[in-house]
């Protein structure tokens, strides 16, 4: 295979024209284009929703091929702290561009990880140089971002992609690679990717390299190997009784296999709601101690003790359920 | 038989002694220049640190070279006249039967004692009309005592070997007696002897002799087997005591900080406290004193403190109302310690294969791990050609696709699909 690439990147969208999903913001987006003209902007959303996608897409229709020569990606997870805004943002903010627009596009990805600190500092440069550059915070929960800088950036909110959207794209994928995509794979990679399509584009090209047609099967098996994340087991264990057992679970999420605490404490409570020997008003009980425990997270607590904690209080729920009958 | 590992596996030939190339060469060029006839320096000052190979050196290098050694230590020299007894050694190269000899003082920082005096001059002599090689060895070669003798000597610097040489080594001796060790044993057990090969390999003995395999549990006790008996105690108080006073007096007396003694409360606190009501109570009570943490972390306000040793020892004490002392309870170490060291290779390798994806995707290194790396492992595993593509594509070194494809054998499928 001389020209491989991860099918993530090789069918991202080039243009915003290209883009299926996120109309209403495509078409604002494109206005901006049509005006030669950006303000600094915030997308928000979750993960595999076009957020970057739409960035590099705004990037390439503003400046044409030689967009990249006007465009820094800067992403906070890896570079995040103070002294990174400092330097690198307002040594690259600072230089005038030549050519008819008059700014740079600098895109912080992944903002929502940088410090308040970071941010503070962010806020000034972002004062003192618009007029040479234009900025576009990528964020998972614009939430974290604070609020001076909010209110300076015009919002877009990304939401999961549509069904019909994601199917089409992923028909589109198998077709000019030829693979068998068959309706039950699309059902199965849409059932666990919901509508985050990179997931479901990664899940994808993994499922095609066992050189089979897509069925159910497959991607169910793509999954139980990619993604070790048996959530709906780890409460099983614990509602059994097993503290021990569901502690050593999580450890093997979150120290093997590198899940991250809110991707865990997410699905749980997805599963929560799903699983059936759950009575109902436990369920509501549940999704109180899980939203403690998600909002100590986003303060910044430790992972595996506070997820630890709500498995103590599952062992303790299912013990008093089983009593009362 | 009880034999020590030092004597049976002490190295055979000067190639075997670990680490200290430069040190073995001197001496060896230094041994040269003796077949040119008498050199101006006719003794060779080994020096550095106890057990990293200074004695085994010597030996090795008599064997090598087949020489006759004359090995003395502390106890026969402590005076004039012991010294002189071995004089007339010195006075001849060859033996009775054709064997080249040479002399071995050790150990001399033993001989700085007020009865050595004469001691170090009588030495002096003996190496000033020596006609035959003669070494010293001592810890310290620039003791003041030791300064009348340093002049007539060629100085040798032996250095701690690096911590991974020492535990090469400690593989080898594994291998010889039939012991299948893991690779993070042998290094927990290497970094703590801070280049003290003897003690290393002491220690191997001590915790593997009789043994078919070595894991990493067997040896991570040995940084705690001190502590043990004080962190036991604690814990009983913590998960037994219905006082506050009594479970917050514990921080004083466990020889270890409070982030440690955390760690070891969550460890072993769900093997005592057995009632679930009692557990879910202690551990939110262990939740809240990390919450606590965190807010020192943010606000840099350490006088936080006293609230995290509050919720942490004091809570979790009084937690407790319906599970009754249990019996004996093994004391376990804390396994998130345990499982950091141990996934910490893994956890490099995962961040260069991230920044690497980083490079191509648009995505953070750290995001690439949960995002990409999973599905990469899939195809690694089962698609040569897309696999190899990917390697050539995302330009990973045979590492990384080594720890992509999981074993050795794919990994050579891979790289020669390319």
């Amino acid at each position: 295979m001389l020209s491989f690439e991860m099918w993530a990147e090789k069918y991202r969208p080039r243009s915003l024209k290209e883009m299926v999903n996120q109309k209403d913001i495509v078409e604002r987006l494109k206005s901006f284009v049509g005006a030669r003209n950006i303000p600094h902007c915030i997308f928000a959303g979750p993960p595999g929703t076009g957020k970057t996608t739409a960035a590099l897409c705004l990037a390439h229709d503003l400046y044409g091929e030689t967009y990249r020569e006007h465009l820094m990606e800067l992403n906070a997870s890896d570079e995040r702290g103070i002294n990174v805004v400092r330097q690198t943002v307002k040594t690259f903010a600072r230089v005038r561009t030549l050519g008819e627009i008059p700014f740079k596009i600098l895109i912080l990805d992944e903002a929502d990880n940088m410090t308040r600190d970071a941010q503070q500092a962010l806020r000034r440069t972002m004062e003192r140089f618009t007029e040479t550059c234009r900025l576009i915070l990528i964020a998972n929960y614009s939430g974290k971002i604070i609020e001076p800088i909010q209110s300076r950036c015009a919002p877009f909110r990304f939401t999961y992609l549509q069904r019909e959207d994601q199917d089409a794209y992923l028909r589109h994928i198998a077709e000019s690679e030829k693979v068998q995509l068959p309706d039950e794979g699309l059902n199965a990679t849409f059932e666990i990717c919901g509508g985050d399509l990179r997931r479901a584009i990664n899940t994808l090209q993994a499922a095609a390299s066992l050189g089979k047609p897509i069925t159910n099967e497959v991607v169910y098996s793509v999954i139980g190997r990619a993604n070790p994340m048996d959530i709906r087991e780890m409460i099983q264990i614990a509602m059994n009784g097993d503290f021990i057992g569901a502690r050593n679970k999580l450890r093997e999420m979150i120290l093997k296999y590198g899940v991250a605490g809110s991707d865990i404490i997410r699905q749980i409570h997805m599963e929560i709601f799903r699983m059936r020997n759950i009575p109902e008003p436990w369920k509501v009980r549940l999704a109180d101690a899980v939203g403690e425990i998600d909002f100590r997270l986003i303060s910044g607590a430790d992972e595996e003790i506070q997820l630890s904690a709500l498995l103590a209080r599952l062992v303790e729920a299912g013990m008093t359920m089983r009593q009362s009958g | 038989m009880y034999t020590a590992w030092t004597v049976k596996h002490k190295p055979k030939t000067l190639g075997e002694v670990v680490g200290n190339r430069e040190a073995v060469a001197g001496l060896i060029s230094w041994l040269r220049s003796w077949e040119k006839g008498i050199p101006k320096k006719r003794a060779a000052f080994l020096h550095g640190p106890p057990g990293i190979g200074k004695t085994v050196a010597v030996e090795a290098l008599a064997k090598d070279w087949n020489l006759e050694l004359v090995e003395k230590n502390a106890s026969d020299y402590r005076t004039e006249e012991a010294v002189q007894k071995f004089a007339g050694l010195a006075s001849q190269y060859g033996t009775l039967f054709g064997k080249k000899r040479l002399i071995l003082f050790d150990e001399l920082d033993g001989l700085t004692g007020r009865e050595d005096r004469g001691g170090v001059g009588a030495i002096v002599r003996v190496v000033k009309q020596a006609r035959c090689p003669i070494i010293l060895i001592a810890n310290n070669a620039y003791n003041p005592r030791l300064s009348s003798l340093r002049y007539y000597c060629f100085l040798i610097q032996f250095k701690r070997p690096p911590a991974r040489s020492v535990a090469k080594r400690l593989r080898q001796i594994c291998q010889h007696v039939g012991i299948d060790a893991e690779e993070e044993a042998l290094e927990f057990i290497a970094q703590r002897s801070q280049g003290d090969v003897r003690s290393a390999i002491n220690d191997l003995q001590a915790l593997a002799q009789g043994k078919k395999r070595l894991t990493y549990e067997d040896v991570s006790w040995l940084a705690h087997r001190d502590r043990k008996d004080a962190i036991f105690n604690v814990l009983k108080l913590i998960f037994y005591s219905k006082s506050c006073d009594a479970a917050k007096s514990t921080v004083d007396m466990a020889d270890v900080d409070p982030n440690m003694l955390f760690e070891w409360i969550y460890e072993n606190m769900p093997y005592h406290l057995r009632d679930s009501e009692d557990l879910a109570k202690a551990m939110e009570s262990l939740a809240i004193a990390d919450l606590y943490r965190s807010r020192i972390r943010q606000t840099h306000n350490w006088k936080l403190t006293r609230y995290v040793i509050d919720f942490m020892t004091a809570g979790v004490a009084v937690a407790r109302e319906k599970t009754k002392p249990a019996g004996f309870v093994p004391l376990r170490f804390p396994e998130r310690i345990k499982m950091l060291s141990r996934t910490k290779r893994e956890r490099q390798m995962q961040s260069k294969i991230g920044l690497k994806i980083k490079r191509r995707c648009h995505v953070s290194a750290v995001k690439a791990i949960t995002e990409f790396l999973p599905y990469l492992k899939v195809i690694f595993d089962n698609n040569l050609e897309m696999a190899s593509g990917a390697a050539r594509w995302l330009d990973l070194d045979d590492s990384m696709i080594e720890y992509l494809a999981g074993t050795k054998k794919q990994a050579k499928a891979i790289i020669k699909a390319d």
